[in-house]
């Protein structure tokens, strides 16, 4: 197998323009846009908090979809021929927060260090936190962040996580809400593992985000499929998950995605045991920074101007952590053009 | 030249966008592999085939489609009349009709690539390694190798009556 190729624009590295540039996240994005400047003569650091470099596509999405050593592979190309330095289990953050993911790291740098230290940076970290339900229960031990147990899954078998951190499923009841990416790649894994998994949304296999194609692949290999249904609360015993309650929905009139809105129907509460749940109803962007260094909107995406540029002059963000969750080929995307204009920024053409 | 293939698994790709947004970024925003999505959401990456027998050089009445030293099915833009005959016979749809070049435009293995000793670009970067380029027989090996990974690795296969029941609807029980 032959990595992903990055610096698939050039052949080899060109004239060095003695400029440095610092990428803060190695994912698709990240490391695309690595590809692209490399090619175009500069130098480049990449910091990322796990210790290696791929981002989700290595430690979350599953080995079938994309195999680890496609993205291995095309992260050390980028070391051997074009010179790019990684400083893997490195946090970058300017105050702080707690992220999905930040056991991994050892160490952290300020963001403002970076700023001071290098020609241009580019904010390239993701959506690494998880969106909570906020309903009554739901803290009990037995529920699991997806992201957290998708990386404990694969992390395992990357040797860096014990064993003894990856929860027993086998033959365990593991109900899952949600049906996008991430909902599907956990019920694939928790079904690889042997257990009895389940999915709930609350709208029909029609509107899923995932789509009937993934759902009924899923279905073949023995996933429940649970529609037009909503989580009420979390049911305990001696503070672990025994059941989840849900209400049945209807769907009403098209909301702003131009999908049918699910309406919960009063009184129509019933449950279902489960020994653990996932609540993977959407992931959140994660900045390098809390407070005010740089502006975030509503949602927490980094803001950037029509240069990729965010509100400090000389630091640009790409992918996800700008657009929310997309896809790795719209992350590639957002990646090259932006190293596009830093490439401009950096010549003064912009 | 030994021929090349280009060759896309749809058993294996993951309709991530990749290799269009690669493709576009080389051709000026012209994506000559773009992704179809079933009403099921399955994701399927269209280009040219470059096929072995193909029924566009057959039919072009100026034969402006030819083939060239790689194996790769190209365009002569100059010789195009735009009459679309090649389109009728694709049975995948990929011949493209530009206004601006004035005429059929389509995958051509990344020609202006390939000149300068670099491969396909989409293949290069496809996360999924669903998108394999080389002459036949390391094409079919690395396909085999690849779809290795997909196979479950434990699957049973369900009952019909197993499958029905797998699905609940709270809509069903009201
Ligand atoms: C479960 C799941 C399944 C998915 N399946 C698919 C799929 O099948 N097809 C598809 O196209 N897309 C899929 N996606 C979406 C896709 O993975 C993302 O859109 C894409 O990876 C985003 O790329 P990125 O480079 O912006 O960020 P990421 O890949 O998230 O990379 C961000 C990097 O930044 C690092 N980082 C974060 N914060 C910091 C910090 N403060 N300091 C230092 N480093 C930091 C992280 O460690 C990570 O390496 C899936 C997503 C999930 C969660
Ligand atoms: S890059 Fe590969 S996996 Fe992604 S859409 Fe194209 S063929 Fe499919
Ligand atoms: S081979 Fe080149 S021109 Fe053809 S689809 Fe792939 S990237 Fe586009």
């Amino acid at each position: 197998m032959r990595g992903m190729k990055f610096s698939f624009l050039c052949k080899k590295k060109p004239q060095p323009t003695g400029k440095r540039i610092a990428i803060v996240g190695a994912g698709p994005a990240g490391l695309t846009a690595a590809g692209y400047l490399v090619c175009r003569g500069h130098d480049v650091d990449i910091y990322d908090k796990m210790p290696e470099p791929g981002g989700l596509m290595l430690f979350v999405i599953p080995e079938f979809r994309i195999p680890v050593e496609r993205v291995r592979l095309g992260a050390k190309e980028l070391e051997e021929e074009f010179e790019v330095t990684y400083y893997p289990r490195t946090k970058v953050m300017e105050g702080e927060r707690l992220d999905e993911g930040d056991e991994f790291y050892e160490r952290v740098i300020r963001l403002r260090e970076l700023k001071e230290n290098y020609d241009a940076v580019l904010i390239a970290t993701g959506i690494w936190n998880v969106r909570r339900i906020g309903i009554p229960g739901d803290d009990l031990e037995g529920i699991i962040s997806p992201l957290e147990l998708l990386f404990w899954i694969k992390g395992n078998k990357l040797g860096y996580v014990p064993d003894e951190k990856v929860p027993e499923l086998k033959g365990r009841k593991v109900g899952i809400i949600g049906a996008g990416l991430t909902a599907v790649d956990v019920a694939f894994e928790c079904n690889r593992l042997g257990a009895d998994v389940e999915i709930f949304y609350r709208r029909t296999i029609r509107e899923a985000p995932a789509g009937a194609y993934e759902i009924n692949l899923l279905r073949r290999r023995g996933v429940k499929w649970f529609e037009l249904v909503t989580p009420k609360s979390v049911i305990g015993e001696n503070g672990r998950v025994k059941a989840i309650e849900l209400l049945r929905t209807r769907l009403g009139e098209p909301d702003e995605t131009g999908r049918r809105r699910p309406i919960p129907i009063p009184g129509s509460e019933f449950q279902v045991p489960a020994d653990y749940l996932v609540f993977a109803i959407g992931m959140v962007s994660t900045p390098p920074v809390n407070g005010s260094y740089l502006t975030v909107d509503r949602r927490g995406r980094l803001v950037v101007d029509s240069r990729h540029m965010t509100s400090v002059e000389g630091i640009f963000a790409a992918g996800d952590v700008a657009n929310g969750p997309t896809k790795v080929g719209r992350a590639i995307k957002d990646g090259l053009y932006t190293a596009v204009a830093i490439d401009k920024w950096l010549r003064g053409e912009l | 030249m030994e021929r090349k293939y280009l060759y896309v698994d749809y058993l294996t790709c993951i309709g991530c966008e990749t290799c269009q947004t690669v493709c576009d970024f080389i051709h000026d925003g012209n994506p000559y592999i773009r992704i179809y999505v079933t009403e099921n959401k399955q994701y399927l990456p269209i280009n040219c085939k470059h096929c072995d027998d193909a029924p566009c050089i057959r039919v072009c009445p100026t034969q402006a489609i030819y083939r060239d030293e790689d194996g790769a099915v190209r365009i002569a833009e100059d010789r195009c009349i735009g009459c679309l005959a090649c389109l009728q016979v694709c049975p995948y749809g990929a011949p493209f009709y530009s206004l601006k070049v004035k005429a059929v435009t389509k995958c051509d293995m990344c020609a202006e690539r390939r000149e300068e000793g670099m491969e396909p670009a989409c293949a290069l970067m496809c996360p999924a390694e669903a998108i394999q380029y080389g002459p036949l027989e390391i094409v079919m090996d690395l396909v085999r190798e690849r779809r290795a990974k997909n196979i479950p690795e434990h699957q049973r296969e369900l009952t019909e009556e197993e499958l029905r029941k797998s699905i609940s609807s709270g809509f069903r029980v009201f």
